[in-house]
């Protein structure tokens, strides 16, 4: 890939957003950073994005709101979508991909997981 | 940013989680029990939760895992919202904000075993009901039907896609791999026994969701797979095509190194909308057609949203209105879940259905605070630069009125709505009381009932950073020494529950915060008879009821009968005065025997501006902080009385307080040698009462901006900093406290 992997990370958590932007900036990736479903959503519909990662607990707009309004619009809605999940169970995980979320990463994650994570959806 | 900052962002999210989880579970006690106050208090322990984790505090995370998992099933409504789980769920909070501090200064992690155990009976009173949760939880999102009918193997190669296939799985595996139609498991098998198949066919949803199963064919060629057949047998005539159904289907020869997780690891995402089967005995499977798909069996209630959502997809414009039934639809059928979705309903749907309990999470920003400190010093010296232009223009005579008032009004706005920015709710600091009656009830044994009033109100961050310690103490010694114990509560014909009462406004520009018990009083024989015994004052002063009380704030004063562990911690009220003066701000006490006691501390607004006095002192320009200023006056002949040979009393309605020449202090040239020449100004100090300072005139009062005088030049006696004034030049600021104590002589000093 010639140009940089632009990411979103959405996370009410200001320390969960350092640290995917610490640990996908020192990798490469393009990050940008919004606080919650509502502010993301305002995010995009005025900048690109190559993958989106998301947490699911936030206010305002929750990640499967944010999923689901993303996939519902035009400009973004074959985007991948990554949700940051605390557990690992397959319940969990169908309920992520069946709310539209392209794939997960289970938190806590390290480095290697998070990248490889995203290079598996990224287009 | 390195991890250890990151860390810092992460242990002050964690005080804002607790600050919520309490205010929350505040909420609940008082009958607001709402889905948005209870999962509030759910996603406050969730990120802390989840920040234990990705920072590796096992402890930490192990016990908030217990406390999320009650905190769900309450969410759920799965246990009832009742006195006894509220009582349990703040003592897990007092214990989660010790994990939080363990955690932090590297410490020993609290003794949890109990509450855990107590949290889990909790849990455990549901689990035997009925209404257990997550029978769905097995689908079998790795294990796709093993379709073995032998629709695959009859290899239809008469299509002019061929070349189009080579082209395309030319891109995974380095030979040509489309070699012609032969038998895929004869090809794999051809391919040597380092090698064994994997089939692959997406199906339908393989699209959905941004997945692209292309990405899935180059992971497999990226483990080192080479591509050996497709199955385009199910392709259809054009005319019957659609481009979300999957009609291709591939077998992959991996080198025999390569695992079977590792491979299935690649489909995790994908699940089952791509079907897979791994080994020689398996086959390609076969072609699943979306439209009128028969599910298998294991798929419940989720893999129904799955579907919905894909005929919403083929359904086109009508998408977005399509959703929000599906919306409620998702969201509905997911008891087991502790991940939120639950909630989404409520949350997304009608996000302002019922009032939180507070506003906690408002929509913020966080800025480094040296920007906004930048900032801050930047109005400053607008300010200061403001006023130099008007000066100026008045000097030359320039009439230009009203732009002036307007450019001084937007300036005084500016200079507002920075500060504001610092400012913080004071609801921060309060927030911590209630744990603390808590605690002081387990050891003291008195009951002690909250009020809080003006929590909104909001400070200069520094400000409230800093208050925390002083007001503790005071809440500390409220409960201890002010809050009688319950039986002689009763027979003082009081409730057994003592009241404290924390309020904060705003009043002529500085914060007055009130700590206010219904206890018994200040007892101020015992107190006065204390300070003769320790030898604070004389055995035949004559003081008034207020001065008395005033005494506690002495330094080496305790009245406990035995020092407790509660309030007798070594720090005593005068450090907390100290801290108080420190912040700028005075503490008044207002004590009613048999009624009670109030501590009132009037705080500035910030540290960065203050209100000052200017006054001329020979041809030096200085500041005196409002906030010792207490009167000023121009003395009458017979106000001032010598004292020895060379020191002065000022006779302020028959109290004689000495007369401190600020000249003569600060060694310049002072024009009124008398007072009578001069004026007066009274000022409080904390540690040596009250003065008079001699001043030549007093010119303006005005705001000023500090400059720190040791970081500029050096520390200077008696002066506690510096200030530009609208005229550029740059006058000193007096520093009350340290000048009167300095200049008169210790036994001159009155008892504060």
């Amino acid at each position: 890939m010639s140009k940089n992997t632009r990411i979103l990370t959405v996370d009410d958590s200001a320390s969960m957003r350092a640290l995917l932007n610490h640990a996908l900036s020192t990798n490469g990736f393009e990050v940008s950073q919004a606080d919650d479903g509502v502010s993301a959503l305002e995010w995009l519909a005025v900048n690109e994005v190559d993958v989106v990662i998301t947490d699911i607990n936030m206010p305002r707009l929750d990640g499967f709101g944010l999923i689901e309004q993303v996939r519902g619009g035009t400009r973004h809605r074959d985007r991948p979508i990554l949700v940051l999940t605390t557990e690992s169970s397959d319940e969990k995980k169908a309920r992520a991909r069946a709310a539209g979320a392209t794939g997960w990463i289970v938190k806590p994650f390290d480095t290697e997981k998070l990248v490889a994570a995203v290079r598996r959806v990224a287009h | 940013m390195s991890p250890e900052e990151i860390q810092q962002i992460f242990f002050v999210e964690c005080e804002e989680s607790l600050a919520a989880a309490e205010a929350g579970l505040a909420a609940c006690r008082e009958g607001t029990q709402d889905s948005d106050t209870v999962n509030g208090v759910f996603r406050a322990v969730h990120s802390i939760k989840g920040g234990a984790g990705a920072f590796g505090y096992g402890a930490l995370q192990a016990y908030t895992h217990t406390f999320e998992t009650l905190l769900s099933d309450v969410r759920e409504g799965l246990v009832a919202i009742e006195p006894e789980l509220i009582d349990l769920l703040l003592r897990a909070l007092d214990t989660l904000a010790d994990h939080v501090e363990a955690a932090r200064e590297g410490g020993d992690a609290p003794d949890d075993a109990a509450l855990i155990a107590e949290m889990e009976a909790a849990m455990a009173a549901n689990l035997a009901a009925p209404a257990s949760p997550s029978p769905v939880a097995e689908i079998p999102s790795d294990d796709p039907p093993q379709s073995s009918e032998a629709a695959s193997e009859d290899p239809d190669f008469g299509l002019d896609l061929d070349a189009l296939l080579d082209d395309l799985t030319a891109d995974f595996a380095p030979p040509p791999a489309g070699e012609g139609a032969t038998d895929p498991l004869d090809m794999a098998a051809s391919q040597g026994t380092g090698t064994w198949p994997v089939h692959v066919r997406p199906k339908a949803g393989a699209m959905r969701n941004g997945s692209e199963p292309l990405l899935m064919l180059r992971d497999l060629a990226e483990l080192g797979g080479r591509c050996v057949h497709c199955d385009v047998s199910q392709v259809p005539q054009l005319d019957g095509f659609d481009v979300a159904q999957g009609y291709l289907g591939w077998t992959f020869a991996m080198p025999g190194e390569v695992t079977e997780d590792s491979v299935r690891e690649i489909f995790d995402f994908i699940g089952d909308d791509c079907a897979v089967a791994l080994g020689a005995d398996a086959q390609i499977p076969e072609v699943e057609l979306a439209s009128p798909a028969p599910q298998p069996s294991g798929q419940a209630a989720n893999g129904q949203g799955a579907d919905d959502r894909g005929a919403a997809l083929e359904a086109g414009p009508s998408r977005t209105e399509a959703r929000e039934p599906d919306e409620a639809g998702t969201a509905a059928p997911s008891p087991g879940g502790n991940d939120g979705a639950a909630t989404r309903g409520p949350v997304a749907a009608a996000p302002a259905a019922a009032p939180p309990a507070a506003p906690v999470a408002g929509q913020s920003i966080r800025i480094d605070l040296h920007k906004l400190d930048r900032l801050i010093d930047l109005v400053g010296e607008l300010v200061i630069a403001q006023a130099m232009l008007v000066q100026r223009l008045e000097g030359a005579g320039v009439n230009a009125t009203e732009e002036l008032s307007l450019l001084e009004s937007l300036t005084r706005d500016i200079q507002e709505s920075a500060m504001s920015i610092r400012a913080q709710p004071i609801a921060s600091v309060f927030s911590r009381v209630p744990r603390i009656l808590r605690d002081l009830a387990s050891s003291t044994g008195k009951h002690v009932r909250l009020e809080v009033h003006g929590e909104t109100t909001e400070l200069d961050k520094t400000v409230i950073e800093r208050l925390g310690e002083p007001l503790t103490h005071l809440i500390r010694n409220a409960v201890d020494h002010g809050i009688e114990k319950a039986e002689d509560r009763i027979a003082a014909g009081k409730s057994p529950e003592g009241t404290l009462t924390l309020s904060a406004e705003h009043r002529s520009g500085r914060i007055v915060i009130s700590i206010a018990d219904d206890g018994a009083g200040i007892n101020r024989e015992v107190v006065l008879a204390k300070a003769i015994e320790k030898g604070i004052v004389n055995p035949e002063a004559q003081l008034s009821a207020e001065e008395i009380d005033n005494l506690i704030f002495a330094p080496g004063f305790s009245t406990a009968k035995q020092i407790s562990n509660i309030s007798g911690r070594g720090v005593g009220m005068d450090v907390v005065r100290q801290n108080v003066k420190e912040l700028g701000g005075r503490i008044t006490i207002e004590s009613t025997p048999g009624k009670g006691t109030a501590f009132i501390l009037t705080m500035p607004l910030t540290l960065a501006i203050s209100d000052g006095m200017i006054v001329n002192v020979g041809d030096q320009t200085m500041v005196v902080p409002l906030a010792h200023v207490v009167e000023s006056l121009r003395p009458g002949e017979g106000d001032v009385k010598g004292l020895g040979s060379n020191r002065r009393m000022l006779n302020v309605r028959g109290q004689f307080i000495p007369v401190i020449t600020l000249g003569e202090e600060l060694s310049t040239a002072c024009n009124a040698t008398t007072p009578e020449e001069g004026v007066l100004i009274v000022v409080d100090t904390e540690s040596a009462g009250q003065a008079a300072l001699l001043v030549d005139d007093i010119h303006d009062q005005r705001q000023f901006v500090i400059k720190s005088l040791a970081t500029n030049f050096r520390p200077v006696e008696g002066v506690a900093g510096a200030t530009i004034l609208g005229d550029g030049r740059v006058a000193l600021i007096v520093d009350v406290d340290g000048l009167v104590a300095c200049a008169l002589p210790a036994h001159e000093r009155q008892a504060a």
